[in-house]
């Protein structure tokens, strides 16, 4: 039969190649017997369009195909677990890494040329998906790797299952840890010592420019006879410090008062004390020539001049680095809030 | 309405092939106790209530082979060539406890009921 022959050579183009002739000579004698049943219970041979119907029934030649192929998959039930482990993985890393060195690299360059460090940024920030879209090809392609070999050579190859880490339940987090943190109602000691010690701090903070010695101790006297002093700007970043203290505390205060102190502590209350810290950083940043330091005596230029500059601007990068993961952090957080919000948007429903 | 009824159907062909999967293979090593070739077998599980599909019994017979369960050989019959499988001595094996776990299964779903 003309038709039954076409459907064969087709099915034999997707089969593996060292068995298609065994498959095909085995599929050819069933066809064949099942088709002579059906020719005998009709008195006749099928007409064509009941031979394509009855081929049709069978199944496409790339599906019939596909069913002898030792693979069905890329990668298997057996190994998808440890394979989806490993990708969040690789990717999470994969982006800290890309991001530190990014920011690294920009702020080596200069972060001083605005427009370039702008145009830095966003191509960093489009070369990301690349890095994910790289490193996802790599994890699959080795997994899709270790599938096809353990197909090829079953029993010999087991799955990565040994891969996932050895664990107890008694190594788990304690209930309640981590996110779930928020949910749980604060004791009243301990938003009084977070009132206390926020006062503490505070008052440390207003005598350390009487006292330098508090924050450097014996350094102070060090820093005292270095020809450098701080530039004006750090008063501005100094009194906004102490402002967000000054704050905090008194949010905290405002809390105990109203006996609001039982509530759980607000995610979005932490992001924006975290948005305010931004405030001092960036006032360095916009030092005006980008000085943070200075020579107590400007006779000294034309010896200490260099390594000033060299001061200035390493200390300016590191700001720079700074202020670029802060703002890692509060979008990561942002996401975060923004998923678990959605999530319980979706569990209300 | 079309569409959640599409959603169910679907569902519900997807559960019946998961529930089928286990017993097509419990209903082919059955069957071969007795030599059979491919098409004859395919008749005598139909003809028992069991129909299988060519493009799912065919390759079916060949993992069972590959597995060490059945064992084959190629013979002229009515002047064609066919290959037989027959249930080997560690099909046998894997069958009866098979065997065993179907129907702990289904004397479990029985009261469960």
């Amino acid at each position: 039969m003309e038709l039954l022959d076409r459907y064969l050579q087709a099915v034999r183009k997707h089969l593996p190649w060292e068995r298609q002739d065994d498959i095909i000579a085995e599929l050819r004698a069933n066809l064949e017997a099942q088709l002579e049943d059906k020719e005998a219970a009709l008195g006749r041979a099928l007409t064509k369009e009941e031979a394509e119907e009855w081929l049709k029934q069978i199944g496409s030649p790339i599906q019939v195909a596909a069913r002898y192929q030792r693979q069905q998959y890329l990668i298997g039930p057996a190994l998808f677990p440890t394979y989806s482990y490993i990708l969040k993985l690789v990717l999470t890393w994969a982006t800290v890494i890309y991001v530190i060195a990014s920011v690294v690299t920009i702020a080596a360059r200069g972060l001083g040329v605005e427009a370039l460090a702008g145009i830095s940024l966003v191509h960093a920030a489009l070369r990301l998906p690349w890095i994910w879209l790289i490193n996802a090809a790599i994890v699959t392609l080795i997994f899709a790797a270790v599938e096809l070999a353990g197909a090829r050579f079953p029993g010999k190859i087991y799955p990565l299952a040994p891969m996932t880490p050895p664990w107890s339940p008694l190594d788990l987090p304690p209930a309640g840890a981590g996110d779930l943190d928020w949910r749980k109602p604060r004791s009243f000691t301990k938003s009084l010592l977070e009132v206390f010690f926020g006062c503490l701090f505070l008052a440390y903070i207003l005598l350390v420019p009487h006292y330098p010695f508090l924050l450097l101790g014996p350094g102070a006297w060090y820093l005292h006879s270095l020809p450098y002093q701080l530039a004006p700007v750090w008063w501005p970043f100094y009194w906004c410090l102490v402002a967000i203290n000054v704050l905090e505390v008194a949010w905290k205060l405002v809390d105990l008062a109203r006996g609001s102190w039982r509530k759980r502590k607000n995610p979005a209350r932490h992001l924006a004390m975290h948005v305010l810290s931004l405030i001092p950083v960036g006032i360095l940043l916009a030092a005006p020539e980008q000085k943070l330091f200075l020579l107590k005596n400007p006779a000294d230029a034309a010896t200490l001049g260099g390594s000033l500059e060299a001061v200035n601007k390493g200390a300016f990068q590191v700001l720079s680095i700074v202020v670029a993961l802060v703002i890692l952090q509060l979008a990561w957080m942002g996401v975060k809030m923004g998923l678990n919000a959605y999530r319980k948007r979706v569990a209300a429903q | 309405m079309g569409y959640s009824m599409t959603l169910t159907e679907n569902l519900f062909e997807n559960l019946r092939l998961e529930l089928r999967r286990g017993c097509l293979t419990l209903a082919v090593l059955a069957q071969l106790k007795q030599e059979h070739y491919g098409y004859t077998l395919r008749k005598a599980l139909a003809s028992r209530g069991m129909e299988i599909d060519e493009s799912t019994l065919y390759p079916l017979l060949r993992r069972l082979e590959s597995q060490g369960l059945l064992t084959s050989e190629w013979r002229e019959e009515e002047k064609r060539n066919k290959r037989f499988y027959r249930l080997s001595s560690d099909g046998e094996e894997i069958f009866a406890r098979l065997l065993e776990e179907w129907n702990q299964i289904n004397t479990s779903i029985a009261n469960l009921l």
